[in-house]
């Protein structure tokens, strides 16, 4: 039997900072400047949100520009910063500003534009707690799946990255290291979070565990 | 009538949502809350307490709610003190000050304050804080109304006693004035098991149709507001009319009017001119709108407009959203929040988007029916009551330790 594997969570709850900015330069200084956890809202936060609604866009900066500045093409690459290849605010908070400002390289016009509604800068505090569900081996975390909540999914897929500033997820790593089931690891690890909800997450990590079971 | 308790909104919310705000309410333990407002019974914020009270107190956060007390000439102030904080030109006496004050100061006399949170609800009873300057627990202002474009007058008035409050809860980052502490974003919610949003038999909702002589031979087309100029019911007929001419529909507008508006009857009678006699055209007056009925409407609908020219929050987008309608709505106020643009609904910034949406929708049901699952899917993750109890839980944590953006619990 492998080391016990118990489920946490985690709530935001959303604070405003009556900071805004109107323009991309507005934008990309807010960016610069802005405390880590105002980041983590707009991409994180968001990012669990827009998905289970199918918007395409993974922050709210990638949101806010393609419906307020009539500009795509800045979105799209914003959007195409993958959230789990960062295990810290700041090489996150470089990306997104360094791909602003790439772009303002080659489209210098975009940012002289002025935003139909400005962008608010919110923030957050985010608790993290434990739950009252247990894994001590594959069955009984199959078995936990079912009942935890999409919150603590998420968490431990995409969020918890945050706190072991690793770049995996921490079913696959449990699974990888106590159970030493690599292969199924493996797989897991390699489901990409783009295609399914949470709840389709739920189901795809079921159905590959029912595998090995 | 029994209130439905939280065992009943598993089956609506999901279990795992309930189980949650469990977990979270053992992290809370013993804190308390009391909630102080201004009115019992009608209004937005009564409704919300009504609900919201009885369920903190069954997640075992002990909560007391309080209204305050006053003669008339208190409560003509705080009407005034509402409409001007929402904009409206008015000059303030010293002595209307003076009068809020001594109101306040009663109240204060008559009630305590022994809760870990003390949350005080819109301008009516906020000077309260005032006689609590060596207070030992926390107290927050949770202001409902749109705050973005105050009377200056009347708002440096009571900035002076917001600031003395540990903290401030706005709907929206739209309507939060600049603080000098912090601010915390509490989207207004629905009930999904009160009657104006539970589900309904099929049947009741063809005998609503039938008792207001509304045939189901077409699609149906709706508006649910008051009949007032910023909800735009003209704009609605002539977006309806337009779309029409390119495919077959009934619009219905259903609203009462606006509480002690005088311009009421007239707005009416301009929008029946509007209508004309155009049989497809249903305009339902309400003197006062029974909330299953709403339900009823809201459920037939094909698609449900809201093309306001202002507003607030407009939580009938969320009503609606969360009965899986498509819903078109105006790009003002709180919509934008609850209405992703061709992923949550659509929104629209004219009559003429309004009709091109209206004939859009009606001839892509299956793209109609995506954007009413993705929104009713946008209100459980957010605009549902049991998303404001788990804020106030989390507020309940995180208000004791104001200088961390991540709070570990174990």
């Amino acid at each position: 039997m492998g080391d016990l594997f118990q489920f946490s969570s985690s709530a935001s709850l959303g604070k405003l900072t009556g900071r805004r900015a109107h323009n991309l330069e507005e934008l990309l200084q807010i960016i610069k400047t802005c405390p880590d956890s105002s980041i983590f809202y707009h991409t994180f936060s968001t990012f669990r949100k827009m998905r289970e609604v199918q918007v395409p866009f993974n922050n709210d900066f990638a949101i806010w520009i393609s419906q307020n500045l009539a500009e795509e093409a800045l979105p799209e690459k914003l959007t195409a910063i993958e959230l789990a290849e960062h295990s810290t605010i700041l090489s996150l908070r470089e990306r997104i500003a360094a791909v602003i400002e790439s772009h303002r390289q080659e489209n210098p016009l975009v940012f002289t534009r002025t935003a139909a509604k400005p962008f608010y800068l919110c923030d957050t505090v985010r608790i993290v707690y434990l739950t009252d569900k247990f894994a001590y081996n594959l069955r009984s975390f199959r078995e936990s799946l079912n009942s935890i909540s999409v919150d603590s999914i998420y968490f431990h897929f995409i969020e918890s990255r945050l706190q072991t500033q690793l770049q995996t997820d921490d079913f696959s790593r449990w699974i990888e290291q106590s159970l030493d089931m690599p292969d199924l690891a493996a797989k897991i690890r390699n489901i990409d979070i783009h295609i399914y909800t949470l709840e389709g997450l739920r189901r795809k990590l079921t159905a590959l565990i029912d595998q090995y079971l | 009538m029994t209130l439905p308790g939280l065992f009943d909104y598993r089956e609506v919310v999901g279990r795992d949502v309930v189980e949650e705000l469990t977990m979270l309410a053992s992290y809370v333990g013993n804190r308390s809350i009391k909630m102080v407002n201004s009115t019992a019974v009608g209004g937005g914020v009564a409704e919300m307490l009504h609900r919201v009270v009885p369920l903190l107190n069954e997640l075992g956060v002990q909560t007391n709610w309080e209204v305050i007390k006053g003669e008339a000439e208190f409560f003509d102030i705080t009407k005034s003190f509402h409409n001007a904080l929402q904009g409206k030109e008015e000059t303030f006496e010293k002595q209307t000050f003076e009068t809020y004050l001594h109101y306040n100061e009663l109240n204060n006399g008559q009630m305590s304050f022994d809760e870990d949170l003390i949350v005080i609800h819109d301008p009516q009873p906020a000077a309260l804080i005032h006689w609590h300057q060596n207070r030992k627990h926390k107290w927050v202002w949770r202001c409902h109304i749109d705050l973005s474009h105050p009377n200056q007058q009347l708002w440096q008035f009571l900035q002076a006693y917001i600031n003395q409050y540990d903290a401030a809860i706005f709907s929206s980052p739209l309507f939060s004035p600049e603080l000098a502490i912090p601010q915390y974003q509490f989207y207004p919610t629905i009930d999904p098991l009160a009657d104006k949003n539970k589900e309904l038999d099929p049947e009741y909702i063809e005998a609503v149709l039938k008792e207001y002589e509304i045939p189901k031979d077409k699609p149906l087309v709706t508006q649910i507001s008051r009949y007032d100029p910023w909800k735009d019911p003209v704009g609605v007929i002539e977006a309806f009319k337009m779309a029409r001419k390119y495919v077959d529909c009934r619009l219905l507008l259903v609203g009462d009017k606006a509480a002690d508006d005088p311009e009421a009857e007239r707005i009416l009678q301009i929008v029946r001119e509007a209508a004309g006699n155009d049989p497809d055209i249903h305009i339902i007056y309400l003197t006062k709108s029974i909330p299953s009925e709403i339900n009823a409407f809201q459920r037939a609908s094909d698609i449900v407009l809201q093309k306001s020219l202002r507003e607030g929050f407009a939580l009938t987008v969320a009503e609606a959203l969360w009965k899986r309608r498509p819903v078109i709505g105006s790009a003002v106020g709180g919509i934008p929040a609850q209405i992703i643009h061709g992923y949550t609904g659509v929104l629209v910034h004219s009559v003429e988007g309004a009709s091109l949406q209206i004939r859009s929708l009606l001839n892509q049901r299956e793209f109609a029916a995506k954007l009413g699952e993705n929104g009713r899917q946008r209100v459980r993750d957010e605009f549902l009551i049991t998303q404001n109890l788990k804020r106030y839980l989390l507020l309940l944590l995180a208000i004791e330790r104001p200088n961390e953006s991540t709070i570990f619990l174990d």
